[in-house]
């Protein structure tokens, strides 16, 4: 029974992918994406919800597996989703208009799109950790060429280092499977038991310790590529920047999250491991600290609205390392920033893509004036950026907030600094641009259409779920997000 | 068998060197097809327990795969492509061929630090696996042409797969098999990006794709 | 002490008829009849009788260049074992002196060629010196490999033990170490596809044109020399590749003889299969060979 939901949720949108190639005209495809995107988020959110009812699902022998951990990913993967395919429909419509939109595009996004979600749904419900790393490895090839719907030279140079860069760090990733596997030689674990999570989370005192550390180091690389942690981000700002909007959304506001959790997975193995030595935490939270400087290096001098959002991608995903790091509170902080962080970016992507659409340019410093000309998403794009960079109300500020607590109780000083100076570097820098183009003078004048009634609602449901969650956290998602970090911890 | 085996594993090691000093595409996919098929022979030589089939199955898949489609496949890409028929290193092929050695040395070494021999002994999987690897991770760094860089992934995963095989022999077969589906997968995509990458720039040299930065 | 001798004095004289059967072989793969088997004999004899040029910017060391060629490899036979019968001189690491007696000899071809005082022949000289530096790692790598397997460093011993067991139990890495030792053979003799000794274009040229000089006895002794010096490498070659040790004098030395015959055989093949390698490919060539060897140590350390 359970086995069939979660199959379901897995193997839908295959279905749907296969649906979008024999629609007849764009429009109809841009439709199966917006209700199939509503619908099979909605699932995965009620799977979700069932799951922290529940403590965990199984079905095929532990296969198919979901804990809350992957639940709260779900339930981040159903919204960031359903968002986003609402938002495809908004932002493909104006390609529609133009005609750079065709069927042949149409068909091929779609099609990936819901294959897309089949490959990350996949890498969260599966319990066996090859199968997960097979997952991850299909989010990075279906989802190279939803990077170039259109095929120019720019989104095909994105495209090609998207696909070098995560193939060959997913492979590291599996050859810290591997030793996963050899590590767990004494347990004499046949064939079908040998890399399955709950089997290995139930011995993991008797991995051996030494091929376990060298397993985290190669896995930390491996999916910390598809994270983007410094230093192995380079992909992607080039393939933000490239992808479309609908795109770069999925790509911050889930794809680098599933590299994550990957990483999350591992870790209570690995701690387990080594006796809660805490060597692995230690290894994320120096991770963490060098994506952080990092970003805030590169977006301090950034005017391309996407890459400066790819950048703050970066450093949110090396806040989160640092929160998982940090243990104990900062571990339920993480996972409460990768759900604001969700919420925050594919809106700041939303709003930077239909600007970029409206004044046909991603710079910032030709987008001045946004909030005048284009309200709805102007102040989307400035709402969503005071967010990020962490205004004091929005639910960023208080899920980074909870970090510093946690190192400040974990007594890391010196990461507590780095975090400071590089959010500082980070807060001055975007604010300037984001004063500009909110306020500021542009040279274009652009083509203003008015904003839909989607649009007005993912606008304001964006910022306003934002602000709630940062004044009032419900109990019933603040239970989950603790049974989810229960399961980092491996308590 | 540990012969045998032995001889698989030269051969591996010997195809790395022969892909660094070769100088034609068409030379180097042929030797990337006989290191597939050399790695597909590993999980067959080296079963020990439980049914012939599953080895079987998954060794004969790999050798087709890796045999006999991807340079199928990478051919018909280049051709299409119509790219000039050299390799055009970054790094010479002397000296390729000397950084392949010094890898085979640092895998001889890591394999004995890291205590990675103990788990397959009397072989020389894992430093060759290793090594494999590396020289895939350095034909990726090192070569001009989309194409080249290809072959270094499929290098680079016949290096994991053959580690695969000496230190976890008892991975599900569905696992490896979604494995090498991904393998494929990511293989078929490379070249028809590559085709792609031909269309718009002309040529398939990655070092012109240098206009994203910052 | 008869027996002894026996392997240096055939060495010494059946030297040449390597060069008839490789050219045989490759009149045989164009076509045609080739040379009679004795025809090497008929030019040294015919080179002997005649007199020597000496051009006057010469010096003692153009004269001595061929003799002392010739002098080395001979020695160098010496120290060669002949399957199980061990060489006349053996001692450990004495496979080093085997490659630094035809390194000796090869300073002093190269001083002979320099002395010349032709720009020519000093292109050759630089280019021979360069890929006998690369060839010697191929050949001590490989020979270290022979060494470690067998656990003793005396050549007589190495060969000795090369036996059906051994290539049973380290057969990968043996055919490694012979393939190796094959190119170097090819390398070091100055053969297609390193280099052609037939041709005389100065674009391609190594060994052939430092010796473009010399004439009448000097160049029969360089001609001699480079057989003993094709026959020094077979010997090791079939030493380790043909492991026939029944301690039956007759069976072993036909198994030797067999073993050679089918290394000039090769070498015509290669010869008539193949183009020359162009000249900048050529270090990559003798460094694969290199590379085959350090497999092999490494197949053999574990």
């Amino acid at each position: 029974m359970i086995a069939t939901l979660l199959l379901v949720a897995l193997l839908a949108p295959v279905l749907a992918s296969g649906l979008c190639l024999l629609m007849p005209r764009p429009g109809a495809v841009l439709a199966v994406v917006r209700t199939g995107g509503l619908i099979l988020g909605a699932w995965l959110a009620s799977l979700a919800c069932v799951a922290f009812k529940a403590g965990a699902l199984y079905g095929a022998g532990g296969w198919l597996y979901m804990d809350p951990l992957s639940a709260f990913h779900a339930l981040v993967l159903a919204v960031v989703y359903a968002a986003s395919s609402v938002y495809a429909d908004i932002y493909f419509q104006a390609e529609l208009a133009d005609g750079s939109f065709g069927l042949e595009q149409a068909r091929r996004f779609g099609s990936l799109w819901f294959g897309a979600l089949a490959a990350m749904t996949m890498v969260l419900v599966s319990g066996n950790l090859g199968l997960m790393w097979v997952g991850m490895e299909a989010t990075t090839l279906i989802t190279a060429f939803l990077i170039c719907v259109h095929v120019r030279p720019l989104a095909l140079e994105a495209m090609w280092k998207y696909l070098v860069v995560c193939s060959v760090g997913v492979a590291f990733a599996f050859v810290g499977t591997i030793l996963i596997g050899a590590s767990a030689q004494k347990l004499n674990l046949n064939a079908y038991e040998l890399l399955l999570w709950t089997r290995l989370r139930g011995s993991a005192a008797s991995l051996d310790p030494a091929f376990m550390k060298l397993a985290f180091v190669f896995l930390l690389v491996g999916y910390g590529t598809k994270a983007g942690l410094a230093p192995m981000h380079n992909w992607l700002p080039d393939a933000h920047s490239q992808a479309p909007a609908p795109v770069s959304a999925l790509f911050s506001g889930f794809m680098l999250n599933a590299g994550l959790y990957c990483i999350m997975r591992c870790l209570p193995l690995v701690e387990g491991a080594l006796g809660g030595s805490g060597w692995a935490m230690h290894l994320l939270i120096v991770m963490g600290c060098i994506s952080i400087v990092v970003a805030a290096a590169f977006i301090a001098f950034q005017h391309d609205s996407k890459r400066l959002l790819a950048y703050s991608s970066v450093e949110h995903m090396g806040i989160i390392a640092l929160g998982t790091g940090l243990g104990g509170a900062g571990v339920f902080a993480a996972l409460w920033h990768t759900l604001n962080h969700a919420l925050c970016k594919p809106l700041a992507f939303f709003a930077a893509g239909r600007l970029g659409q409206v004044y046909g340019s991603h710079d910032l410093r030709q987008m001045a004036g946004s909030l005048r000309k284009t309200p709805w998403w102007g102040a989307g794009l400035f709402g969503s950026l005071l967010a990020l960079i962490g205004v004091a109300p929005f639910a960023i500020f208080m899920s980074e907030l909870q970090i510093l607590k946690a190192a400040a109780n974990a007594r890391a000083f010196w990461a507590m600094g780095i975090f400071l100076a590089a959010t500082c570097i980070v807060f001055v820098g975007v604010l300037r641009h984001a004063i500009e183009a909110a306020w500021g003078e542009s040279p274009v004048e652009p083509q203003v259409e008015n904003a839909g009634r989607a649009s007005q609602a993912l606008v304001l449901g964006g910022l306003g779920i934002l602000l709630l969650l940062g004044l009032w956290l419900p109990g019933p998602l603040s239970r989950a997000i603790e049974q989810a970090a229960a399961v980092v911890r491996g308590g | 068998m540990g012969n045998l085996i032995d001889g698989v594993t030269a051969l591996l090691l010997i195809t790395n060197l022969m892909l660094l000093g070769s100088s034609f595409l068409s030379s180097c996919i042929r030797i990337v097809a006989l290191q597939g098929v050399a790695v597909g022979l590993l999980p067959i030589l080296m079963h020990e327990r439980g049914p012939l089939w599953r080895p079987l199955l998954l060794g004969v898949a790999v050798m087709i795969l890796k045999g006999g489609v991807f340079p199928f496949v990478l051919s018909r890409a280049m051709r299409e492509a119509d790219v000039r028929r050299e390799v055009e290193p970054f790094v010479g092929a002397t000296l390729s061929i000397v950084c392949g050695v010094l890898a085979l040395m640092l895998s001889m070494w890591l394999a004995a630090r890291l205590g990675l021999s103990a788990i397959a002994p009397g072989t020389l999987i894992v430093p060759a696996g290793l090594a494999t690897m590396l020289i895939g991770l350095f034909v990726i760094a090192s070569r001009r042409k989309a194409v080249t860089q290809v072959l270094g992934y499929i290098v680079m995963e016949n290096g994991i797969f053959a580690l695969g095989v000496a230190l976890a022999g008892g991975i599900p077969l569905l696992v490896e098999l979604g494995i090498l589906l991904d393998a494929f997968v990511a293989v078929f995509i490379m070249s028809i990006a590559t085709y792609h990458i031909n269309r718009e720039f002309d040529h398939i040299d990655v070092d012109q794709l240098n206009k994203l930065k910052g | 002490m008869i027996r002894a001798l026996l392997p240096p004095a055939v060495g010494l004289a059946a030297s040449p008829l390597l060069f008839a059967v490789i050219n045989r072989t490759k009149a045989f793969f164009a076509g045609r009849r080739g040379p009679p088997l004795l025809q090497p004999y008929f030019d040294l004899w015919k080179l002997l009788q005649k007199g020597a040029t000496y051009s006057r910017t010469t010096t003692w060391v153009f004269r001595a260049g061929p003799v002392v060629g010739l002098a080395c490899s001979a020695t160098a036979l010496l120290l060669l074992p002949w399957g199980n019968l061990p060489a006349l001189v053996a001692f450990p690491g004495d496979f080093v002196l085997f490659a630094y007696l035809l390194s000796v000899g090869r300073f002093f071809t190269v001083l002979a060629a320099l002395d010349t005082g032709s720009s020519f022949e000093g292109m050759g000289a630089s280019r021979e010196v360069f890929f006998s530096a690369l060839s010697e790692p191929a050949l001590f790598l490989g020979l270290a490999a022979v060494a470690v397997r067998t656990r003793t460093l005396c050549l007589s011993e190495m060969v000795g033990a090369i036996s059906p067991s051994a290539w049973a139990a380290e057969g990968p890495s043996l055919v490694l170490v012979c393939a190796a030792l094959f190119a170097v053979l090819l390398a070091e003799n100055a053969r297609i596809p390193v280099d052609d000794p037939t041709t005389h274009l100065e674009l391609t040229m190594i060994h052939e044109v430092m010796v473009l000089d010399h004439s009448g006895p000097d160049l029969a002794f360089i001609q001699w020399g480079a057989a003993v010096k094709l026959w020094l490498f077979g010997s090791l070659l079939v030493g380790l590749a043909v492991p026939v040790r029944t301690g039956d004098a007759w069976l072993d030395g036909a198994a030797f003889a067999a073993g050679m015959l089918a290394v000039a055989v090769l070498v015509g093949v290669v010869e008539s299969c193949m183009a020359r390698v162009r000249l900048v490919r050529v270090p990559v060539l003798i460094l694969g060979a290199a590379a085959l060897t350090v497999v092999a140590l490494v197949l053999v350390v574990r």
